[in-house]
């Protein structure tokens, strides 16, 4: 019986040729790049690799890291029965192989939105989509980028992209009670609209709309949650000194793009500082990263119930996450050497400059 | 000429059929030494059942030619199926059941019934049906042998892992070259003009379908065996595609 399954895709193309390089192995050519989009499509849901991880307190965990092969170009609504048919295909792997707990990487949560009975079913293996635990990631993430850049959250005006999604509305409720002034934005206007009335009671002013760079203006905290429909012309709206979090999968900014004067980095990954040992060995093909042991949260989370022998489906359905629930996973991910790595984006660490009094309003 | 074909169309199902009758005679002669390896007579006689049926199918399949007035060619020194003759004979001489089980009809027989099943969506009337019917009755052979193999993993997960590896090594690198994009050897010693994979397009087939169907199926029986996905995935991305 397996401890955990982590059901993952690739998120760009280049990454998908990256793993399959990796698993040729230096003495092959790496096949061209019009091969590999030619035959990801046909490979059916798999394992990629064994994984085991260690905990802070010593316990260790083993798992399967299960490739649902959805091609990178096919992430979208168009595709969608076919990639939930493999995302199925993946979960009923994950089953066959006993596993006790899974985690819905990337797209294969969000493809559910939140419904988990879509998913084959077994009484020995519960699914969490591990969004509790990314929430917990950006929130931690954004309140360090602002420590190192010497400012304070309640004096910050913020933005949720994707604000009525499940890790959106997440991150919302946890941040709501803490900044100067919350700014939701989402595609679906009525979604939006129920959801900004949960803060109805609060005293801070909450602003809701689906016209992102009518309220990016206003931002000096951007966490995108979910694709920004115009990024860039987004991050050229925002007032100098902005900080981003990028937790949109796919990524939302090509590298080299960030406010003047700020910084944008990658939010939702969390650090496993006792290791990650992935067999064979692609952790850093899956995640080129500087830094070592760094995954998605939402993977980590399935590892950290593990880890405490919770296999339960902590993280299920959509825009249920609360402040308390964040609060526990956090507890337990910590207790086990699981948190926030340094901030970093695709071109390294990336460093927060202190808000310069002329760019501050 | 068949009534819904070209006489450029048939001459690429005439190279198409080259690669299928050639296959199939291969597969014939690998069912006899198999059932030389059998002790047990109701293997043995399934073996040469088999054999006969891929002659059966050579012969289906040379008719098919026939309506679209081709003479399918035979070559059975046609580089890349000789390599394989070689390959599987090499375990039969060794005595190795299992292994030559392997090679037939786990991967010799998945790729057969994924390419055929291919053709037989693309291929018009009669010649299309032929495909579909002999797709059908190579996916018995192939769950004939699954059954059996799935047994003997159970006897011993890692040596019978370390089998199929081996066999892998010795078949599969010729049949990825004969559906890769560009021969890599050159002339495959069966396509009558030019190489045929350039024509495909014109009668419905495209090779990244066969590639990819073929693969798929591999990877799918050895899920069925019991192989770990992951050493499977391994050897398919190494092979010379």
């Amino acid at each position: 019986m397996l401890d955990f399954a982590l059901i993952v895709h690739s998120e760009t193309w280049s990454g998908a040729a990256a793993v399959i390089s990796a698993l040729r192995g230096p003495d092959r050519p790496p096949i061209p790049f019009e091969d590999v989009r030619e035959i990801i499509p046909w490979i059916p849901p798999r394992a990629l690799c064994r994984v085991s991880v260690e905990s802070a307190k010593g316990h260790r965990v083993h798992g399967l890291c299960i490739d649902c092969f959805i091609p990178p170009d096919r992430l979208e609504g168009t595709f969608l029965r076919e990639n939930l048919a493999r995302v199925r295909q993946a979960a009923a792997y994950a089953i066959r192989e006993r596993a006790r707990i899974v985690s819905l990487g990337g797209f294969s949560s969000i493809l559910l939105e939140g419904k988990m009975d879509i998913l084959p079913q077994h009484p020995e293996t519960a699914f969490t989509t591990g969004n509790t635990l990314t929430v917990a990631l950006i929130v931690r993430g954004i309140e360090r980028a602002l420590d190192l850049g010497g400012r304070e959250l309640s004096e910050s005006n913020v933005l949720i992209v994707g604000a009525s999604g499940d890790v959106g509305s997440g991150c919302a409720r946890c941040l709501a009670p803490k900044v100067r002034r919350l700014l939701l934005c989402a595609r679906n206007p009525d979604r939006l609209r129920r959801f900004a009335s949960e803060f109805s009671g609060l005293r801070i002013p909450v602003e809701a709309g689906t016209d992102l760079l009518k309220l990016a203006p206003k931002a000096d905290v951007v966490i995108c949650a979910a694709s920004a429909t115009r990024p860039i012309e987004m991050l050229q709206a925002l007032p100098p000194g902005a900080i981003v979090c990028d937790a949109g999968y796919p990524k939302n900014f090509p590298p080299g793009c960030a406010p003047q004067g700020g910084a944008v980095f990658f939010g939702g990954h969390a650090q496993a500082s006792a290791g990650i040992r992935l067999d064979p060995d692609l952790l850093g093909v899956i995640y080129p990263y500087p830094l070592p042991n760094v995954a998605h949260a939402c993977l980590l989370e399935g590892i950290a119930l593990a880890l405490e022998k919770r296999f339960e489906p902590f993280s299920v359905g959509r825009g249920s996450i609360t402040p308390a629930r964040v609060d526990e996973i956090w507890r337990i991910a910590d207790g086990h050497g699981i948190g926030l790595p340094p901030l970093f984006n695709r071109e390294g660490l990336v460093s927060v400059p202190p808000m310069a009094q002329e760019l501050h309003r | 000429m068949h009534e819904c074909c070209s006489v450029e169309d048939a001459q690429v199902w005439g190279d198409v059929l080259a690669q299928a009758v050639t296959g199939e005679l291969v597969g014939a002669l690998n069912y006899e030494a198999l059932a030389e390896l059998y002790d047990d007579v109701g293997e043995k006689a399934e073996a040469l059942e088999h054999a006969a049926g891929e002659r059966a199918h050579a012969a289906m399949f040379s008719a098919a030619g026939r309506d679209l007035g081709i003479e399918v060619t035979v070559n059975l020194q046609a580089q890349y199926w000789k390599r394989i003759r070689s390959a599987f004979l090499a375990r039969a001489q060794a005595a190795d059941l299992v292994d030559c089980i392997l090679a037939q009809e786990v991967m010799l027989e998945s790729f057969a019934v994924a390419s055929y099943q291919v053709a037989a969506a693309a291929a018009p009337g009669r010649l299309g049906s032929t495909f579909g019917r002999i797709a059908a009755e190579e996916a018995e052979h192939v769950a004939h042998a699954i059954e059996m193999l799935q047994a003997e993993r159970a006897r011993d997960p890692g040596g019978f892992d370390a089998s199929v590896y081996r066999v892998h090594g010795q078949v599969m690198p010729a049949l990825a070259e004969m559906i890769a994009r560009e021969d890599p050897s050159g002339y495959c010693g069966l396509c009558k003009g030019n190489c045929v994979k350039a024509s495909l397009r014109r009668v419905g087939l495209r090779l990244s379908d066969v590639r990819g169907a073929s693969l798929r199926r591999y990877l799918q029986t050895l899920d069925e065996i019991g192989v770990p996905g992951e050493l499977s995935l391994g050897w398919v991305a190494q092979l010379p595609l």
